[in-house]
């Protein structure tokens, strides 16, 4: 079972609060106006039994009295029912009550001169019934319906209920209010630290001055800037290690070319020993720039208006290939914003690449999609199997075709570096289907306008 | 031949360099501080310096600075330093290209030769420009402000002979990296280095340009 989250259980905790609060003050109130109405309904009844009682008791002490028509005389309305209890029996205006309708405790009570008050149901009705002591005779009755009082009741019942319910739906409004407060500082961490995982690393909360809150941000404040100094830490070691090596690599480049310009003079093993030194100098001292380079790439792609166009040409005259190989979309623009030295090395690392593993690019294109700038490089070689199309782009990762052609003079992070600046644009390398040959595609987004 | 002084503080660094510099054909001889290598400038100038930018006492900024100071001699800084602090510092102090450490023999030549065809006079029978007070006559390789000769260096005088050519026309930074530096690609820093250079030797108000004036993200104009 999944865990309700802290904002659910707060606002679950006020609405039950409020309910209950709310509850309360509803049955108090409750019984306190019912109990009130009864009382002075209950006062009406008696006052009222009295005086009709009187008024029977007058009508029986003529002559000859008619019971049923003393009993007519009374001015009860339609919510009291009389009820005479005479030596000779139950006398009502209506067949509908008569003795079943007093108990018998009560009737004991009145006729031993008692008056006495008792709730009963009548017909199922709730009816209040008064008893008088009745001179010379067993007493006087007067039953009082309390239907309307029951209905008042309920009305008021159903009333203070709508008010609990209202009222723990504001509880839960409150909760849900109160807690988008208290939550806001987690949500500013939780935005925060997507910045950061974005590579925005500038990224810090505010000092609040909430004494509650400081503790937070500010031991957030602090773990970003631990690991940022990590971050840092690790890059500066490895652009420290790349620089390093710069100097005693600039001694062997130097030494290696004169010995390949000596090659003449060499025996035949000094020469080919010779040939092998100044290669992998040659390849050693791609691999630091290319360290170096890999090291700057977290840093954000400075745009420019760039002729893209331009710059693919000059990128294939720089390699030795025919400028007829760049051919830019219908409708393109040929000038993109984008970071012209990171577009200058993606474009020569898709193209020595091409020379390398895949029998030399035979085309570069150019297009604006969307707004995305997309730069294709095809080549006629084997392929990227689907496989490695991932890894391909990992550091010092080569692919099979890479593999099979051996003693290659990449540096494995070609293609790093490629993604690496894609990536600083917002956007990604990849390999993309093609009849045949492999085709590399960088997008980058944002390069119109 | 072409005499090239290398100024570089490292013993095996200053041989190597030395050894292929002679290899490919050039007079080569080292200094191993600042002050050295001012010296054998005074006494014997070389075509071409090649500095390194940390050096023992003198720096190679004001190394730069004083050979700046008496002629118009190529330097190339050869250095392991790539800040782009430690570039924009460098070419401001008067340096004329800029490569970091390692670099490859045959690159380095090719940067020298395209620093000596900088060097050569371009007599295309141009007539003298004029630009307000402003006169660029690429014959004679003079430039005049108000009468006045202005000392421009060799990569200076190119640019500003590029820029007149084109009178009026905008010149990317790229076409101006391949016109006067002679690079397919190249970093862009050198052509803004330069034009500000330049500014603060031809331009009254070398902060509200009149003449060398940038169009952003297109390049450079010169203007009457």
């Amino acid at each position: 079972m999944t865990r309700l989250g802290l904002r659910a259980r707060v606002t679950a905790a006020f609405a039950v609060g409020a309910l209950l609060l709310a509850a309360v003050m509803a049955l108090f109130s409750y019984d306190l106006t019912r109990r009130s109405l009864l009382d002075e309904r209950e006062r009406t009844a008696v006052r009222a039994a009295y005086y009709d009682a009187a008024v029977v008791r007058s009508g029986l002490d003529t002559g000859t009295p008619d019971v049923v028509a003393v009993l007519r005389s009374l001015d009860t309305g339609s919510s009291r029912r009389p009820l005479l209890h005479l030596r000779d029996g139950w006398y009502a205006r209506t067949a509908d009550v008569g003795a079943g309708s007093v108990p018998v405790e009560l009737q004991r009570m009145v006729a031993a001169g008692q008056p006495a008050v008792q709730r009963v149901r009548v017909d199922g009705q709730p009816t209040l019934l008064v008893g008088v002591p009745l001179a010379g005779e067993l007493g006087y009755y007067e039953l009082t319906s309390l239907r309307e009082v029951e209905e008042t009741f309920q009305v008021i019942g159903l009333a203070l209920t709508a008010v609990a319910i209202m009222v723990a739906g504001a509880g839960a409004a409150l909760g849900w209010y109160a807690t988008r407060h208290s939550v806001r500082p987690l949500t500013a961490v939780a935005d925060a630290a997507e910045r950061i995982a974005a590579g925005d690393f500038a990224t810090r909360l505010d000092p609040t001055t909430d004494p509650d809150l400081t503790r937070l941000s500010t031991s957030f404040n602090h773990m970003v800037d631990q690991v940022v100094r990590r971050i840092e830490r690790d890059r500066r070691f490895a652009a420290d290690v790349s620089h390093e090596l710069r100097s005693p690599l600039q001694t062997l480049a130097a030494a290696a070319s004169v010995l390949t310009r000596r090659r003449e003079h060499q025996d035949e093993r000094t020469a080919t020993a010779a040939g092998l030194v100044a290669d992998e100098v040659a390849r050693f001292q791609r691999l630091v720039d290319d360290l170096i380079q890999l090291a700057r790439t977290e840093q954000p792609a400075h745009r420019d208006t760039v002729d893209v166009a331009g710059l693919a040409r000059a990128a294939c005259r720089e390699r030795s290939l025919p400028e007829s190989l760049v051919e830019v979309a219908e409708g393109t623009l040929a000038r993109w914003r984008v970071d012209r030295r990171r577009v200058e090395q993606i474009l020569l690392n898709l193209l020595d690449n091409a020379v390398r593993y895949g029998g030399g690019p035979v085309a570069v294109r150019l297009e604006l999609r969307d707004g995305i700038g997309v730069l294709d490089v095809d080549d006629d070689g084997p392929g990227v199997p689907e496989a490695d199309r991932e890894v391909i782009f990992d550091r010092f990762v080569r692919g099979r075709a890479a593999h099979a052609r051996a003693g290659t003079d990449g540096t494995g992070l070609g293609l790093a570096l490629v993604a690496q600046h894609a990536a600083a644009h917002g956007g990604h390398a990849a390999v993309v289907d093609r009849d045949r040959g492999a085709r590399f595609r960088v997008e980058l987004p944002g390069a119109a306008g | 031949m072409t005499a090239v002084l290398v100024i570089e503080d490292d013993d095996r660094i200053r041989l190597a360099l030395l050894l292929a510099l002679e290899e490919e054909g050039y007079s080569a001889y080292g200094a191993a501080t600042a002050e050295e290598g001012l010296r054998r400038q005074r006494e014997s100038p070389a075509d071409n310096v090649l500095v390194d930018l940390m050096l023992p006492g003198l720096d190679g900024f004001e190394c730069i600075r004083q050979l700046r100071r008496d002629d118009d001699v190529p330097i190339v800084v050869v250095s392991a330093r790539d800040d782009t602090h430690d570039i924009v510092a460098a070419l401001e102090a008067g340096a004329d290209d800029y490569v970091v450490k390692p670099v490859a023999i045959k690159e380095l030549s090719a940067r020298l030769r395209a620093l000596r065809r900088r060097g050569r006079v371009v007599v295309d029978a141009v007539p003298a420009q004029v630009f307000g007070d402003l006169e660029i006559s690429a014959e004679a390789g003079e430039v005049r402000r108000a009468g006045r000769p202005v000392a421009v260096t060799r990569t200076e005088f190119r640019l500003l002979c590029e820029l007149a050519e084109h009178a009026g026309r905008v010149l990317s930074r790229q076409q101006l990296l391949r016109r006067v530096w002679g690079y397919e690609t190249g970093d862009e820093r050198l052509v803004d280095v330069h034009v500000g250079r330049l500014r603060q030797k031809i331009e009254p108000d070398p902060a509200n340009p009149r003449h060398l004036v940038t169009l952003r993200g297109l390049g450079y104009k010169l203007q009457r």
